[in-house]
């Protein structure tokens, strides 16, 4: 079994042109968590995740205190929000490379490329480099486990 | 032969220094390749060798060094750093001014008695936390804690790098720091915090808007190892009364300190790799390189004909001759790392001495100038290093330009602070 028997074959994708506002938009929109950013000939140039975006408005401490346990109350950082210079500049000042697999990609060569790399969706590409389709852990994971059904 | 052997000692040494400020290449490779070439050329030219160079390596000051990182290598992860900047924050009750003071204090403490790099390393993650729940710029909190750390090392024997060499090389004890050093750090520190509230009025005038957060911090929920850290802090108390009387029981420092990490290691039992991992070796290995280079320069007899140049100090006034050294040494550590610099002043004042002049006083002096010079510039001294890098990955970066506004100042005033202490106390030194 390979990867385009779970994958979703609607992608939502966006050209790098897409301010980061937009790109907020459309993940409350369509209630996702990563988009393939793509050039004009449908080819994925790199990823934005919700995860990216939230980098924006995290606290700086986060990065230097290991153990948060003991802050009960995020205080004003709760309630700040990125400045709209931020916001109106193109995600390619954010984008992340793209790993991708293509369409002959087995199943657990898929997952374990995302638990080494620590993708939760993994963008999937025809032979010729264009974005097909996109599978999320869960989606290999359940298809990998209905083999177990037919194990003796 | 001679006079190649000055030469040659004078091109190595001064060579290796020039390579460890211009900072391409890591200074304790270089230190240790410096060192190489010196025993080397010494060899072949017959002025230096091994045994030599062993004994040009003072071992009391590496350590007292060892000792101490070993201890708070063993410190660090029981969260106790954290517990205080808590504490600190909760007692200021969200008061950006008292806050201020309050983690000034911490600081200045905490580096009299521990390296200002450990110190700031980890007060300065729990300050970025303190001041984003609190809405305010952690900007002013970082530089106060880099700047009032250099000049608390000052105060004590085992506060800061160069106190230890210049305590190892006279012969000064702890006692003798808090006699003649405390003093004139407290005025000087004070005068610094004082012109630091002054430069950040502004941002210390700022009202901070979540002042409930800081209070729901929970200080025990940082000591992850409670049981650890009151064993570790008996052991550093115990030793820092032994450096009281370090000096009265005949007992150099360095066996305080490393008796200290054995009684710690002993009774705390930690993983030893995870401790000796901190322990800082590039920083030991660094110290032990510039012992051997300036032991080669000794031996080669160049440093006979450098004080020669210093004749003149000694018929010059000596508050002046004192002042001059503060200044000077000041103005290098501003630029420069001021362990090189310390390193290589020392036999130059013991020079000094063989010309008659009395040097007791001038110990001092090179001590308030390599300690408080460190303050005027970013790269003047590896706390600001530590605070800067620190500020680069948040939102508000320290900038060289900013540290030139408000650290430069602090330079100056407790230079002149310590000047014209110096002065006043001379007759005492």
């Amino acid at each position: 079994m390979n990867v385009t028997t779970c994958m979703k074959r609607h992608v939502v994708s966006i050209p790098a042109s897409t301010t980061i506002r937009e790109a907020a938009a459309i993940f409350v929109k369509k209630h996702i968590g990563l988009l393939p950013v793509v050039d004009k000939n449908d080819k994925p140039i790199g990823v934005i995740g919700i995860r990216d975006l939230l980098k924006l408005e995290m606290p700086d401490f986060v990065n230097f205190v290991l153990d948060v346990d003991f802050v009960h109350d995020f205080g004003a950082v709760e309630d700040t929000r990125p400045p709209a210079a931020t916001l109106n500049k193109t995600v390619r000042s954010l984008m992340r490379p793209v790993i991708t697999v293509e369409e002959d990609c087995g199943l657990l060569r898929a997952y374990s490329l995302m638990l080494q790399q620590n993708l939760h969706d993994i963008p999937v590409v025809s032979k010729d480099g264009k974005l097909i389709g996109i599978a999320s852990r869960v989606d290999i994971g359940v298809t990998i486990l209905k083999s177990w059904e037919k194990a003796e | 032969m001679e006079t190649v052997s000055i030469a040659l000692a004078f091109v190595i040494f001064f060579g290796s220094l020039i390579l460890i400020f211009w900072e391409k290449i890591n200074r304790s490779i270089v230190a240790i390749a410096g060192a190489v070439l010196m025993i080397g050329m010494g060899k072949i030219l017959g002025f230096y060798n091994e045994e030599l160079a062993v004994e040009a390596i003072d071992f009391n000051t590496l350590g007292l060094l060892l000792g101490m990182m070993m201890l708070v290598a063993m410190l660090e992860p029981t969260g106790f750093f954290e517990y205080l900047a808590v504490l600190a924050a909760r007692a200021s009750k969200g008061k950006p001014n008292r806050l201020f003071i309050l983690l000034g204090i911490i600081t200045t403490v905490l580096s009299m008695f521990l390296d200002n790099v450990t110190t700031v390393v980890l007060i300065a993650p729990v300050t970025i936390l303190i001041s984003e729940i609190l809405g305010i710029s952690p900007l002013p909190y970082l530089m106060s804690e880099a700047l009032l750390s250099n000049v608390g090392g000052v105060a004590t024997l085992v506060g800061d790098p160069p106190n230890v060499l210049i305590g190892s090389a006279a012969g000064l004890s702890f006692n003798d720091f808090l006699v003649y050093s405390l003093p004139i750090v407290l005025v000087s520190w004070a005068g610094a915090l004082f012109l630091l509230r002054h430069l950040f009025k502004k941002d210390l005038a700022k009202r901070p808007r979540r002042v409930k957060a800081v209070m729901k911090l929970n200080p025990a929920e940082t000591l992850n190892q409670p049981e650890t850290a009151r064993r570790i802090l008996i052991v550093l108390g115990a030793a820092i009364l032994f450096f009281f009387v370090h000096h009265a029981l005949h007992i150099e420092p360095s066996l305080v300190a490393l008796g200290a990490a054995a009684a710690a290691l002993l009774w705390v039992q930690p993983d030893v790799q995870e401790v000796l991992k901190k322990v800082e070796w590039s920083i030991l290995l660094f110290f032990g390189s510039l012992f051997v280079m300036v032991g080669g320069l000794e031996h080669s007899g160049a440093l006979e004909m450098t004080v020669r140049l210093f004749d003149g100090a000694a018929g010059m006034n000596p508050i002046l001759l004192g002042v001059v050294v503060i200044w000077i040494v000041a103005a290098l550590s501003a630029v420069v790392d001021n362990v090189p610099i310390t390193i290589a002043l020392i036999p130059v004042i013991k020079g000094i001495g063989e010309t008659g002049v009395d040097i007791a006083p001038l110990w001092w002096a090179l001590a308030f100038g390599a300690g408080f010079g460190g303050s005027g510039t970013i790269i003047g001294s590896s706390a600001n290093i530590i605070v800067a890098t620190l500020s680069e990955k948040t939102r508000t970066p320290i900038t060289s330009a900013i540290w030139i506004k408000r650290g430069l100042p602090v330079m100056l005033v407790t230079c002149a602070i310590a000047s014209i202490l110096y002065a006043l106390a001379y007759p005492l030194f």
